[in-house]
């Protein structure tokens, strides 16, 4: 008896197919034929490898059947273990005008930031998660224009930790700039790390990100560097947006990640929100052209691990985790049903919970219909609500028509809220979002590469695909 | 385990002793014991047989042959005195004459035998099962335990399968567990009865911290494993076994044994290992003793390991990429692929230890498992060959 599995074929040609455990096999069609009409016709060895991997059972397979479930269950820890990344946002004032910003608001507009009192409730909330660790990542703006309420929060929340005992981590997002000694001593202390971001080199970065000084990036280094001598070498870690002008130079910008002594890359797309909506033609791209560019940066990076570096994509980290590992790294944005709301919580300014970072950002567009409830209210509740349950309801892949046959969806969902910034609806054809094509894409890609079965690759994409829990998945 | 040729004199019961000198006894004994007290002298013979005269109950004398010693009062022992080590312990079969060193303080390995039945028939098998009520084998566990005078780092508690001893295992682990409490104790099972729930939870709920369970797998599929263990549902068994072990945060060694059906699979049970049962402790990639069913299934068995160093290699990077620590036990260096030498562990029991004459000129002989004595008479897991230090350094470049 066979197992509901899905077989793909990839752009080289080849048939790939994932049973619901996430084991893979590479087959011909004549197998994969005889795996769905006559099993006990294949060779003995691709016999003990399919039943192995879950596409050949029998329900009296007591053992295998137990084996199958809990492997099930690990996959799905994520979600099932309560909201384990809670971001505040604290304000959005930030001196940069960015131009794929999303959101923020100049320095001196008022109203644009947290109250002390709304700030107490959030920190009170989080512990409403039964989730075993907790990560809190302060989001702006700029954060660190509002240190006050960044260490009003850390002391809250370590305080209540004492009876708590939650395994607990901080992070703090930010372009650094204003960082100076008594922050950094505060940071040491509570174990603080530090998320930025590099864009890549100096004149891509200014560009990008552009301050009534035009020194963003040499005071982001600033701030890297007082953080590394301060606090400790590996506190901070950056992240990069991709935008129209980083797509002819990956090379450069991977080089500039290790020059800066970063020992990984997040190469994210662009998400087109907040005001890079309205300039998509000036930073936009399709995701050919993102693909390109992956692909050269990828290639560049295997490149400097094959002469003994030690630097990661993130990623592809991340997707090879799906694929490889029995151990969910916890990514959010790659769970089914949605890590959003499930793993993850936002805590905006505007005394709102949003279940994600993007549905903070579609919030400060106008469309605040992901709002699930007010900080304060309880967090069942919250889960309960309505916005959740349709989130559920859009992203269980087995579920939704396009994922139900897609040989990825053990790996992987639809997004909904990515949807319905595109496409105005969560229920959004899953096919026509950007979010499932590129995910497609990179699955293929990496497919491939693990078929040509080159010990050497193997053995880096198994690296990168154990979790690492001190890597922080989200966005700045 | 040791044996030994002996005469006894007067001993009405096989019984479990601790061995001890007489200048030892005063100290040491106690009222639910017994000894065997070494002496060899008549003088020191004369005062034990003063001391049993004046009413200590549980004491055994053992002289060496020569001394001509007989007492009517006190129970004898004669044998090879030599081959004794203080703190032994021993059991004395009176039919057969023989004296069974069941525990050595000095050996590295420690096993207790705990029945000699079982459900699986392995085809490499070092000790077929036999089908007889051994249950008297428990009890003479639990008085091993308790003759043992020092807590060594481990202990093994073998069989058979000692999953047929049911709930009484539990009592068997609570023994050595309260008596060694600095001992971890390893239990050597197929695990397949672990499946059963009521036992499971008899057995686990609240056991020691101190034990492991190192448990065989032969195959990622049913027919695969079922095959060399020679039990149909065995595999299923297994599987269950071993979630049940993890759900108790119990840890596990698993154990493949090296022969040729095992050996053919090898890279993909790895991989299944990593993908399914990350949560062992370790696997252990044991070289085949030449002895018991393994002769019979001398096709199956009997492999030369040098043929297969490309399946040893990719099963090692399986288990690494998957982050599952490994081993090899019982495989001579000369048998592995020099960048597989590092995970190679010294693992034959002293006694049952042996080099041939080629190994006096091994440069690696210091670290190597040595070769079990009954592949004297058989096949070796390989063409022993001396490593000299040229070859091991060409082969390092
Ligand atoms: S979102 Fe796309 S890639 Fe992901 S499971 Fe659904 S159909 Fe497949
Ligand atoms: S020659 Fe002897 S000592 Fe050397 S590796 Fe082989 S068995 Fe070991």
């Amino acid at each position: 008896m066979f197992f509901p599995f899905y077989a793909r074929r990839l752009p080289d040609s080849h048939f790939l197919a994932v049973s619901r455990s996430g084991d893979y096999v590479f087959l011909g069609e004549e197998d994969l034929h005889k795996l769905t009409t006559a099993p006990q016709e294949l060779e003995l060895d691709r016999l003990a490898e399919l039943q192995s991997k879950f596409f050949l059972g029998s329900p009296t397979r007591q053992g295998s059947l137990r084996l199958l479930a809990s492997k099930l269950l690990a996959k799905r820890e994520t979600i099932l273990n309560g909201p384990s990344l809670h971001l505040i946002v604290l304000t959005l004032q930030c001196a940069h005008t960015c131009r794929y910003c999303q959101v923020s608001r100049s320095l001196g507009s008022l109203g644009h930031s947290m109250e002390p009192a709304t700030l107490a409730a959030a920190c009170e909330m989080i512990f409403e998660s039964p989730s075993k660790s907790i990560t809190v990542e302060f989001q702006g703006g700029d954060t660190l224009l509002r240190f006050d309420l960044i260490k009003f929060a850390i002391e809250k929340i370590t305080e209540r930790n004492l009876q708590e005992k939650r395994h607990l981590r901080f992070v703090v997002s930010s372009t650094l700039h204003q960082l100076d000694e008594r922050m950094c001593d505060f940071f040491k202390q509570h174990n603080v790390y530090l998320s930025t971001s590099i864009d890549g080199p100096a004149r891509l970065h200014n560009k990008n990100r552009p301050t009534p000084t035009r020194d963003s990036y040499e005071r982001t280094i600033n701030g890297i560097n007082m953080a590394r001598d301060l606090i400790s070498p590996d506190v901070v870690s950056a992240l990069m947006t991709t935008t129209r002008d980083s797509l002819l130079i990956p090379e450069e910008i991977v080089d500039e990640y290790v020059h800066l002594g970063f020992r990984e890359i997040f190469l994210r797309p662009l998400s087109v929100y907040g005001f890079a909506r309205r300039n998509f033609e000036h930073l936009g791209y399709s995701l050919s052209e993102f693909s390109l560019f992956y692909e050269r940066a990828f290639e560049h990076i295997l490149q400097i691990n094959r002469e003994g570096g030690d630097f990661r994509e993130v990623m592809a980290s991340v997707f090879l985790n799906k694929i490889l590992s029995p151990f969910d790294g916890g990514f959010v944005d790659l769970q089914s049903p949605t890590g959003a709301g499930l793993a993850a919580l936002a805590y905006n300014y505007d005394g709102f919970v949003y279940p994600s970072d993007e549905a903070r950002m579609l919030a400060e567009m106008g469309d605040t219909s992901f709002r699930l409830g007010a900080i304060g209210e309880t967090l069942d509740a919250l889960l309960n609500s309505e916005v959740q349950q349709n989130l559920i309801r859009a992203s269980t892949s087995p579920r939704i028509p396009g994922c139900d046959q897609c040989a990825y969806n053990s790996y992987c969902g639809p997004d909904p809220i990515s949807a319905k910034n595109q496409a105005g609806d969560i229920f959004a054809a899953v096919h026509l979002t950007d979010h499932c094509r590129r995910n497609m894409w990179l699955f293929d890609f990496l497919f491939m590469k693990l078929h040509q079965q080159e010990k050497w690759f193997l053995d880096l994409a198994f690296q990168w695909a154990n979790p690492t829990p001190e890597r922080e998945f989200c966005c700045a | 385990m040791r044996k030994l040729p002996v005469k006894t004199h007067g001993i009405p019961l096989r019984g479990v002793q601790r061995v001890i000198s007489l200048a030892l006894l005063a100290n040491e004994w106690e009222s639910g014991l017994q000894f065997m007290v070494l002496v060899d002298s008549i003088g020191d013979a004369g005062i034990l047989e003063q001391l049993v005269d004046g009413g200590l109950k549980n004491i055994v004398v053992c002289v060496p042959y020569h001394l001509d010693w007989h007492s009517h009062i006190m129970p004898t022992v004669a044998c090879d005195t030599r081959a004794l080590e203080l703190h032994d312990v021993v059991v004395l079969n009176l039919e057969k004459q023989e004296l069974l060193v069941v525990y050595r303080n000095s050996d590295m390995h420690h096993a207790i035998q705990l029945t000699n039945r079982c459900n699986s028939f392995c085809l490499m098998c070092s000790q077929p099962p036999t089908t007889h009520d051994d249950q008297w084998l428990i009890d003479e566990a639990l008085l091993v335990a308790a003759h043992i005078n020092d807590s060594p780092s481990a202990i093994g508690l073998s069989g058979g399968e000692p999953l047929l001893l049911g709930p009484r295992l539990r009592e068997v682990i609570d023994a050595y567990a309260t008596r060694l409490p600095s001992t971890r104790i390893e239990i050597l099972t197929n695990g397949r009865l672990l499946a059963d729930e009521v036992l499971a939870t008899h057995l686990l709920t609240g056991i020691s911290d101190k034990v492991s369970w190192l448990v065989p797998l032969y195959g990622h599929a049913d027919f695969l494993h079922d095959f060399v263990v020679q039990s149909v549902g065995a595999f299923e068994q297994t599987i269950g076994g071993l979630l049940t072990l993890q759900s108790y945060g119990q840890a596990i060694q698993l154990r493949i044994v090296l022969i040729e059906p095992t050996l053919r699979v090898l890279p993909e049970l790895c991989r299944f290992i990593g993908r399914n049962l990350p949560f062992v402790r370790e696997v252990a990639l044991m070289g085949c003793e030449p002895i018991g069913f393994a002769l019979a299934n001398r096709d199956a068995c009997k492999t030369d390991l040098a043929d297969w160093h490309a399946e040893l290699i990719e099963a090692a990077n399986a288990l690494r990429r998957a982050n599952v620590p490994y081993i090899f036990m019982n495989t001579p260096l000369c048998a592995l692929p020099q960048s597989l030498w590092a995970h190679a562990h010294q693992s034959i029991s002293d006694w049952k230890r042996s080099f041939r004459e080629e190994c006096s000129i091994c440069v690696v002989k210091t670290n190597c498992s040595g070769l079990f004595s009954w592949h004297n008479h058989n096949w070796t897991p390989t063409v022993i060959k001396a490593i000299d230090g040229k070859a091991c350094n060409e082969e390092v470049h």
